[in-house]
């Protein structure tokens, strides 16, 4: 084994408790010489956050069947680690068609000609990047931490409030993989940064923390993905800082295993003229929790989230989406798309906060959300909380099914009924795919949604 | 062959327990246009929506067919792959699907054998300058947001390009100002002209008979509470502009008694 690099080893049988806590801090400290990115102290004290806080969410649905309070951890391992890769093509070749095709051996890093980081389970697997090189993009250790303390002060921890948010406080204890990705001033990317996670054969509890910060006026693309047959419990944290006059894409494209259950708390915080566009197309996994928020903390600022889910077979997703809109003027547009099929169960809250300083603001919350079968079901819970005056704010919701007068269009031209549906349920989700970065991107998501149209079995209601 | 032709025998139709239509017998003869006139509720659209094969409307007694085959068991979309087209007098709309990708798909539905995209294309944009339209009515979302005129161009767009074997055209005519309606004639009249379109019979429902001056009509029908009550040569449909639908009431009112 080169130096500096540690195998990942077998690694521990997972569980929550204080016991598999303190094994995982002798874990790292014997097998990871640039130390854990997460102190023991700070380690601690976020599984005591995590044993005292409420679990989130209560059952919205008589369908819905998890409950996170008792999530089960059975037969997960936890392991911390880095090997090194073997030098791969400058330019890799075509990216994996599925989630399930992906050459573990080999992962093709490029959507385009995109530099990335790779995670097989929580392993960083060590492989050359053609990112930028005014980039820096790192595995989150404890080096980096130490090498780059002063950008990541007032960011790591911060922006997320892990303290008032069980999985996020859950993430910060048993923190075993992540990426810190910083643009500096002025530096506008072409390309994208792909942040992939691959889940390991053997089921493991991963737990990302990736932090992205954007100097003033920087521009970039960030493509995380997840994807592999395998059945992990990913539960990750997000932390975003765009400085003054920044713009980022951040898009993730979820599609993890069928028994996957993944969980994350992104969130960003923009400052004067800075723009975050989030997107998200939550495809995979069994059950998924995710939470995107932003908070506008300067004049200018902007939000914009993008947020598709299909649930097919006995897909569970739960999506939260927030601005918090602390100062104006700022503004905000959420759209939400979201179908469910078999028995597919969905829940999209979307809150928006317009505090008493945020004058001027404007705010948009749209969401939209089609059920294909009589099984299915999909709550949509939107929340505006505005305290100041002279701001715009608007909001719509639809829960529906199919528009039988553009099927019996549809058919009079010749196209049969399952074509049909597909076609139009494609196009149900084409206002949020359209504002995804890159056309190859947006072809790759609307592939996506073909298939899982054909592994739905029941598609008419 | 005898059974040539878009036929109707005694079909009696009715919508949520209602009879609209009460016995309708007609025929549309290959490359032979029929006008359908009457007033509003007299059941035109019913009749072009139950050959069409609407879920919502219950055929209580008779028969459609077209050129012998019986359309009344088959689903919406066999229908038109037998060679039938209907022009909505509202059309629905579409949100998210390209005008391109549903032309493409409609099209390799109804006659899947043929067209490269490059000829596919070719033809479009060839359709599309009859109908003096934008190319970039393409890249919209399928009637989505569209004024009534171009949801109806887009109606005789499909049909210039499915190129059907008969078309029910409802009401294409309402709501196009004068230089629409003549892009409408001469798209129709292209299609009418080309050897692919020669034979296309059409059933044409309107309430003016200045679409019948664009493409001129071989038969007029007039359709009263669901039923017709008199059919006639082209004339007819002048005398129902200048006398209005009650003369022909009071005449079959008349001959009744
Ligand atoms: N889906 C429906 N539900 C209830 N009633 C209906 C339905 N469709 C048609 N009808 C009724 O059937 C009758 C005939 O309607 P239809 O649309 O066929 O008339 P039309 O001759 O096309 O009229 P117009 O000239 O106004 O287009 C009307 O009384 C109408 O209200
Ligand atoms: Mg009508």
């Amino acid at each position: 084994m080169p130096s500096g690099t540690t195998a990942a080893v077998s690694g521990l049988a997972f569980t929550p408790t204080a016991a598999a806590l303190e094994a995982a801090i002798a874990f790292v400290s014997e097998h990871d010489e640039r130390g854990g990115a997460v102190d023991a102290a700070l380690r601690r004290e976020a599984l005591a956050r995590y044993d005292a806080l409420p679990a989130p969410g209560g059952r919205p649905s008589r369908g819905w069947k998890y409950d996170y309070a008792n999530l089960p951890f059975d037969d997960l391992r936890w392991t911390s680690g880095r090997v090194e890769m073997p030098a791969l093509p400058a330019r890799p070749t075509a990216r994996p068609a599925t989630a399930g095709d992906v050459d573990l051996d080999r992962p093709a890093l490029a959507t385009e000609n995109a530099g990335g980081l790779y995670f097989l389970g929580a392993t960083h697997v060590d492989a050359p990047s053609n990112v930028d090189a005014k980039v820096t993009l790192l595995a989150l250790d404890g080096q980096t931490v130490r090498d780059f303390e002063a950008s990541l002060d007032g960011v790591l921890h911060e922006i997320v409030d892990w303290r008032a948010d069980k999985l996020a406080a859950l993430t910060t204890a048993f923190q075993n993989c992540g990426a810190y990705v910083h643009v500096p001033d002025n530096v506008q990317l072409d390309d994208p940064i792909q942040l992939i996670f691959a889940s390991a054969p053997d089921d493991e509890a991963v737990f990302p923390h990736v932090v992205v910060v954007l100097g003033k006026n920087a521009r970039a693309t960030v493509i995380e993905r997840h994807l592999g047959a395998g059945d992990p419990f990913v539960c990750g944290i997000v932390e975003v800082q765009a400085g003054a006059g920044a713009e980022l894409d951040y898009a993730i494209v979820q599609q993890a295993g069928e028994a996957a259950r993944v969980m994350f708390s992104r969130n960003a915080r923009c400052e004067h003229d800075a723009q975050v566009r989030w997107h998200l197309a939550e495809l995979g996994g069994a059950l998924t929790r995710t939470v995107l928020g932003v908070r506008l903390d300067a004049p200018g600022g902007r939000a914009e989230t993008s947020a598709l889910f299909f649930n097919t077979g006995a897909q569970h997703v739960d999506l939260l989406s927030g601005v918090d809109h602390t100062v104006g003027p700022t503004t905000s547009d959420t759209v939400v798309r979201s179908a469910a099929t078999d028995r597919g169960q969905g829940r999209y809250v979307g809150n928006i906060v317009i505090r008493p300083k945020a004058h001027g603001s404007d705010a948009s919350l749209r969401d939209d959300a089609l059920l294909l079968s009589k099984r299915a079901h999909i709550d949509s819970i939107p929340a505006l909380e505005i305290a100041a005056n002279d701001v715009k704010a608007f909001h719509g919701a639809t829960v529906g099914s199919l528009d039988e007068d553009a099927l019996f269009y549809a058919g009079s031209r010749g196209i049969a009924r399952g074509e049909a549906l597909r076609l139009i349920t494609l196009g149900f989700f084409e206002p949020v795919i359209a504002r995804f970065p890159g056309e190859s991107l947006r072809d790759e998501i609307r592939t996506a949604l073909d298939r899982k149209l054909d592994d739905a079995t029941e598609l008419d209601v | 062959m005898s059974t040539l032709g878009l036929i109707a025998r005694d079909l009696r139709v009715a919508v949520d327990n209602k009879e609209i239509l009460k016995g309708i017998d007609l025929t549309v003869e290959p490359g032979r246009v029929h006008a359908l006139m009457g007033p509003n509720g007299s059941g035109k659209s019913t009749l072009a929506f139950t050959l069409a094969g609407h879920p919502g409307y219950t055929v209580l007694s008779g028969s459609a067919s077209l050129d012998g085959e019986e359309l009344l068991e088959l689903p919406p979309d066999k229908r038109a792959k037998a060679g039938l087209f209907l022009s909505f007098q509202y059309p629905a709309a579409i949100p998210g699907v390209s005008v391109a990708n549903f032309l493409r798909t409609a099209r390799m539905a109804v006659r899947p054998e043929d067209l490269n995209p490059a000829k596919f294309r070719k033809l479009v944009f060839e359709k599309l300058d009859t109908l003096d339209m934008d190319p970039a009515f393409l890249g919209r979302y399928v009637n989505d947001g569209f004024s009534g005129g171009e949801k109806k161009r887009l109606e005789m767009l499909q049909l210039a390009i499915l190129a059907p074997k008969y078309a029910v055209l409802d009401e294409t005519d309402s709501g196009l100002d004068i230089d629409a309606l003549q892009s409408v004639g001469n798209s129709v009249n292209a299609l009418r002209n080309s050897d692919e379109g020669k034979d296309i019979g059409f059933l044409v429902i309107t309430h003016y008979p200045r679409i019948l001056k664009h493409v001129p009509a071989d038969v007029v029908h007039i359709m009263i509470d669901g039923r017709i009550v008199k059919s006639g040569g082209p004339e007819l449909a002048d005398e129902i502009e200048r006398d209005g639908y009650d003369a022909v009431r009071d005449e079959v009112a008349a001959a009744r008694a």
